[in-house]
């Protein structure tokens, strides 16, 4: 049974995404993400010299600010920054600079559903924009579960509030080219099917949860096909950057 | 990389002296000459009251919000309004997150006083139940970028976002006529809120013991100046409000010239504003006449045009080049059509009708949903990897050009013309 979708969308499909680098002059590397009428921008600084004073002094530290559209930062903020820091630390070479912190900072822009994936997507761009080095890239999808036990992909904001779970899932991108074939890691799983990060909320079952994985990672393929493209585009002829 | 390990700005002393002697010929360091503002451009978002103002490097946005609330004791029939400003960290590396600064304080402080000293925002009109209820607006500015002459971008962002604010229609209704019923935007129009005038900010900067005077400055020129002085004015020629804290003393003859300088500036200003937010009107309300269209003629157009929505889909990038100014407004535009929203949102006169889209998008109205999608797919990137479920999830095409015009151009002629001549014509051509 189809599930009709407010804007006309399948279930399998995602909004069209505008990403654009080097938004922002001042900063050492911008993103801007948009998922839909979802916006958000990225901003990195860094490395900066020294670290915070809890943080271990033979790596590199991530810091990251999330700045809501209006209002105070409250405890929301405080969660989606603890996520985002992890999600970039794990993807982030942390023994290059050590002693050093590299601040991201999130500006939402608009919020029309799936927010922490449209954010997780302008930090990574971002990163590439500042040169940070990083092990492999991140791609954030959103998955829902409607009342009739069905999954969609990326939700609107109506979306979301009418459904009964949703979780945001991170994957790594996907290696197509530098693997030579058959090389998986030990266990047989090849390593783009790993989650990096799932933050649900709601209850579901834990078979809808593994059909939303695999709902996600589907779809995180393409968008890191559509990514790694995009990062493709002008690489290395800007001098500006250096410095 | 050392110049990312410092904190703040690190100017040389050549670099000062050279943004001195550059002034004494009247040339500024990025070609301007000393009463030249840099390029003003106006973005709007998708939602009302949500601005975003690039003035050369600067960026702001303004958010604009409103809230029913209790009025003051002293003014009952009146709403009232709240500037709040955040020096992002990521518009400088020596902006701190936590509490605003000195400079956040005074930005916020001279753009309150412009709006609200000159009573530019008409706040007896907020009032709902007199003593009870009134509109509380909050303007929010986001600094993201710090390129000089922050306060005269804000300035614009909160003028932009107050313009193409709306606030949904109360009306008193219920058994007793004493119940507040708020309108939802679908069922009544929201109004706009009431501005009498435009105060406009114009920041000049004093460099040099030669009091040389230059307008609008860049953050090297402001790292070098001396002092400097913000005017606010309207086009009725009026000064609503002037800021010149401590700094370098200026002759009386140089703050008049000044002043009559600022006019001029702010009626260049007042008309860009204008212009831009009488765009955004006409787009709003074209956006408004495209929704009603489906509901008059019934659920199988309803069908077709969650079909055509079906070709929305195509992935946009972009790189903002730094340096040009001509390939900075070639990306803006990119940038533009991405910011300005989505499937509801779109210009229909932006590209014309594209012949081959509308043969496309009328051949597709016989082909069934999962057929489309995989044509679409097959077009595009024949190498991807597909596992079962991602064939529908390749429904949009992930090139680099913007599909985004195929549906107007058939929504517009469901006005214009009715559907049978038309598809004789696509027979036939």
């Amino acid at each position: 049974m189809e599930v009709d979708r407010a804007d006309g969308r399948t279930p399998n499909q995602r909004r069209p995404v505008v990403c654009t680098r080097g938004v922002l002059h001042r900063a050492h590397g911008s993103a801007s993400w948009a998922q839909g009428d979802t916006k958000v921008i990225a901003a990195v600084y860094g490395p900066k010299a020294g670290t915070k004073k809890n943080e271990n002094p033979e790596k590199a530290c991530i810091e990251v600010i999330w700045k809501p559209k209006t209002g105070q930062s409250g405890k929301p903020e405080r969660e989606y920054e603890m996520v985002l820091k992890k999600t970039l630390q794990s993807i982030c070479l942390l023994n290059v600079h050590p002693n050093t912190t590299t601040t991201i900072v999130i500006q939402v822009v608009n919020d029309d559903g799936a927010l922490l994936p449209c954010a997780i997507n302008a930090a990574c761009s971002a990163l590439v924009d500042a040169g940070i080095p990083l092990k492999h890239l991140a791609v954030a999808i959103c998955c829902c579960m409607v009342e009739s036990g069905h999954v969609i992909l990326d939700p609107s904001k109506l979306e979301e509030q009418n459904m009964k779970a949703f979780v945001y899932l991170v994957f790594p991108n996907s290696i197509i080219s530098v693997l030579p074939d058959g090389s998986k890691r030990p266990g047989g799983e090849a390593m783009e099917h790993g989650i990096i990060t799932s933050v649900t909320h709601g209850v579901m079952a834990v078979d809808d949860y593994f059909s939303c994985v695999k709902l996600g990672r589907a779809a995180a393929a393409e968008l890191s096909d559509f990514v790694r493209n995009s990062l493709k585009l002008k690489a290395g002829n800007d001098p500006s950057k250096v410095g | 990389m050392e110049q990312r390990l410092a904190n703040s700005l690190i100017m040389t002393v050549n670099e000062k002296k050279f943004i001195e002697s550059a002034l004494l010929s009247d040339i500024r360091v990025d070609g301007r000459r000393p009463f030249d503002y840099r390029n003003l451009t106006i973005r709007f978002g998708s939602e009302d009251g949500s601005a975003e103002v690039q003035l050369g490097q600067t960026q702001v946005i303004g958010f604009v919000t409103g809230q029913l609330t209790q009025p003051y004791r002293d003014r009952p029939n009146e709403g009232s309004f709240a500037i709040f400003t955040e020096f992002s960290p990521m518009a400088d590396p020596s902006f701190e997150p936590g509490r605003p600064g000195e400079t956040a304080i005074e930005l916020g402080r001279i753009v309150d006083r412009g709006l609200r000293e000159s009573r530019a925002i008409d706040t007896e009109s907020l009032c709902v139940i007199a003593g009870k209820l009134v509109w509380s607006i909050r303007i929010d500015l986001h600094i993201i970028d710090n390129g000089g002459n922050l306060v005269d971008a804000a300035n614009i962002a909160a003028l932009a976002a107050l313009s193409t604010f709306r606030r949904p229609e109360c009306t008193l209704g219920g058994e007793d006529g004493q119940e507040l019923i708020v309108h939802p935007p679908d069922v009544r129009e929201p109004l706009p809120l009431i501005l009498h005038h435009f105060p406009v900010a114009v920041t000049f900067g004093f460099i040099g013991k030669e009091n040389t005077v230059l307008i609008d400055p860049t953050h090297y020129e402001e790292a070098v100046m001396g002092g400097s002085m913000t005017a606010t004015l309207n086009t009725n020629g009026d000064v609503c409000a002037i800021q010149k804290a401590g700094g370098d003393g200026v002759l009386q003859t140089v703050i008049m010239q000044c002043l009559r300088i600022a006019s001029v500036k702010a009626g260049d200003i007042t008309s860009k504003i204008k212009n831009a937010v009488e765009s955004y009107n006409t787009q709003r309300s074209l956006r408004k006449i495209k929704r009603h269209n489906p509901d008059q003629q019934g659920s199988s157009d309803v069908a077709r045009h969650h079909m055509e929505r079906l070709t929305v889909g195509s992935d946009q990038t972009g790189i903002a080049s730094q340096f040009n100014e001509h390939d900075k407004t070639n990306k803006r535009n990119s940038t533009l059509k991405g910011f300005s929203g989505g499937p509801a949102s779109w210009d229909p006169y932006s590209k014309g009708v594209d012949g081959d889209a509308l043969r496309t998008t009328l051949a597709s109205r016989v082909i069934p949903p999962l057929d489309k999608q995989k044509e679409e797919s097959s077009q595009v990137n024949p190498e991807t990897k597909s596992s079962p479920k991602s064939s529908n999830t390749n429904s949009f095409a992930s090139t680099h050009e913007s599909g985004l015009e195929k549906k107007q151009s058939k929504t517009l002629k469901d006005a214009v013309k009715p559907k049978h001549k038309r598809r004789n014509k696509s027979n036939a051509s």
